[in-house]
């Protein structure tokens, strides 16, 4: 309870962090919601792979011009060119492969996977700094967040937020029946432009504040979860959400309280989670058949 | 009678390769046409064409209303959505109420309103708390049927939407469809493989066969001479 309390007062050694973990724990599920939708989910293996490759580039195009010594803003502009760079470079590419019907979209994630995690090997491998930098990314250095990051953060990815909820019934009929989008006179090509620039941004700013793999968790588990008990659209992306910020917000409590890293303890807490409510949802209906059996 | 769509010459195909060349017929304001023919003749490719879902390849299609102010009603065959998307019945109408709400407004109470009276015209109410995926096939199609209706449209399109569907809601979806072409005059083209039913509804035939497309009153497109030569048997449902 102490920590806890330790954890809600103002001057929280690491309010910035866990504020920064909540936020990507709720936004990223509503993003992550339509990957789900459209059976894409791999996608958000890659494109944090991708985004990380990213600032790999980025880190080694520094090294190779010769410049080490930026300030941590600067390296993290930086960072954060390359890691929307590759993102949007990856999407459109995706996209424009998905148009022409090139291979299956299996196919084409996994290239685009295998493409990016090589490609994070070879950077880091020329880069004399790269490996402590990409640990560190890696690892999530979400601990290290300052608060002009953290505004930062909170700014775009509120406007993602905004602007998921605000453009839901377009994205949704896109996502949900592209050819009545087409003959409804809807730009199908660029909502769903729309739609990658916001996945884009998101994972970037996932990825540069809580490394790859919390923000493919955040990205698919929570929406997972909330399939499982939600039947309304709008309720989906909304406990999505909330499942996301729950495991944010509590995941930061374990691992500070059990000194753990934060970011595998959010994924195997969002699975838990997930396998919870599975569990729970299918002897809820076990109960209610046998009940009506008798 | 006025023309409400004017097929001139056209050519439709996939990859730049023609299916069907040099169609020209005309559906009439109020008509009530099938889309007949035999498997892979291209029926799926004109409708395609009439919706503007494939660019043409030559000639030119025609319509005699504005397709951006009042598209066309879509109805695709229901095995075509993905079960997945957490949606009840209600919602899935309500896409096609708000067709023509623009980008970030909200979809209003009369739009709404709208999305309800199109689930009692197709004689569905009691499925609109219901969620999609869990519904029946022929509420499922009812559904798709009454979300084409809530965009308000002149022309009615409908691609097999009796295929998969138990026999007696086959006749329900018919009638249904039926009742609003007789009723409303809603000007309807259907894509079906029930000659049976279709062809005691329906004024006219598109006959779509050999990279040609023909239209034609019902009693003469089906007559028993062109069914034994196209599916050799005189009637009912083709292979």
């Amino acid at each position: 309870m102490s920590t806890l309390s330790e954890m809600l007062s103002s001057d929280f050694l690491l309010r910035n962090a866990l504020i920064g973990s909540v936020v990507v724990g709720l936004v990223c599920p509503l993003v992550g919601v339509y990957f789900v939708l459209r059976r894409m989910i791999f996608l958000g293996v890659a494109l944090p792979q991708l985004s990380a490759a990213g600032v790999a580039c980025a880190f080694l195009l520094k090294s190779l011009v010769g410049v080490h010594q930026h300030g941590e803003a600067a390296e993290r502009a930086l960072a954060l060119v390359g890691s929307l760079g590759f993102a949007f470079v990856g999407l459109l590419i995706l996209a424009a492969l998905e148009r022409q019907g090139r291979e299956t979209l299996e196919a084409r994630i996994g290239i685009a996977y295998a493409f990016a995690a090589a490609a994070s090997i070879l950077f880091v491998s020329a880069d004399p700094y790269g490996e402590a930098e990409m640990t560190h990314l890696i690892r999530g250095d979400i601990v290290t967040t300052t608060g002009a990051n953290l505004r930062l953060l909170v700014g775009v990815l509120g406007v993602v937020a905004l602007a998921l909820l605000a453009l839901r019934k377009e994205l949704l009929l896109v996502s949900f029946d592209r050819d009545m989008a087409i003959v409804l006179g809807k730009r199908v090509a660029l909502w769903d432009t729309l739609l990658y620039l916001l996945i884009g941004v998101t994972i970037s700013f996932g990825v540069m504040t809580a490394g790859p793999l919390v923000t493919f968790g955040f990205l698919v588990v929570p929406p997972l979860t909330a399939r499982l008990i939600t039947r309304h659209m709008l309720t989906f992306s909304l406990v999505a959400a909330a499942f996301g910020a729950f495991t944010g917000f509590t995941g930061f409590y374990i691992a500070y309280r059990f000194d753990l890293p934060l970011g595998p303890t959010d994924v195997v807490l969002a699975i838990v989670l997930l396998a919870l409510v599975a569990t729970t949802r299918e002897t809820t209906r076990i109960a209610r058949a046998r009940r009506h059996r008798h | 009678m006025t023309a409400l769509v004017s097929l001139d010459g056209v050519s439709l195909g996939y990859g730049g390769r023609p299916i069907l060349e040099h169609v020209s017929l005309v559906v009439e304001r109020g008509e009530f046409a099938a889309l007949l023919g035999p498997n892979g003749a291209g029926k799926t490719t004109l409708f395609r064409g009439i919706l503007g879902l494939i660019p043409l390849l030559g000639g030119r299609i025609e319509y005699g209303f504005n397709r951006r102010a009042t598209p066309p009603g879509y109805v695709p065959q229901k095995e075509s959505l993905d079960p997945i998307f957490p949606l009840t019945g209600y919602e899935v109408v309500l896409m096609g109420a708000a067709a023509r709400v623009p980008p970030l407004w909200p979809v209003g109470r009369h739009r709404r309103q709208l999305a309800t009276e199109c689930l009692v015209r197709v004689g569905l109410t009691e499925a609109a708390e219901q969620p999609f995926w869990a519904l029946s096939g022929g509420q499922k199609q009812r559904v798709l049927i009454a979300r084409a209706l809530a965009v308000e449209p002149q022309l009615l399109l409908l691609d097999e939407p009796t295929a998969g569907v138990d026999p007696g809601a086959e006749a329900a979806i018919i009638d249904t469809i039926a009742r609003l072409n007789r009723d409303e005059g809603l000007t309807v083209i259907i894509v079906s493989h029930h000659l049976r039913l279709v062809r005691a509804v329906v004024r006219s035939v598109i006959w779509v066969e050999a990279g040609e497309a023909v239209k034609g009153t019902a009693a003469e497109m089906l007559s028993t001479e062109r069914l034994v030569d196209a599916f050799g048997v005189a009637g009912g449902r083709p292979s």
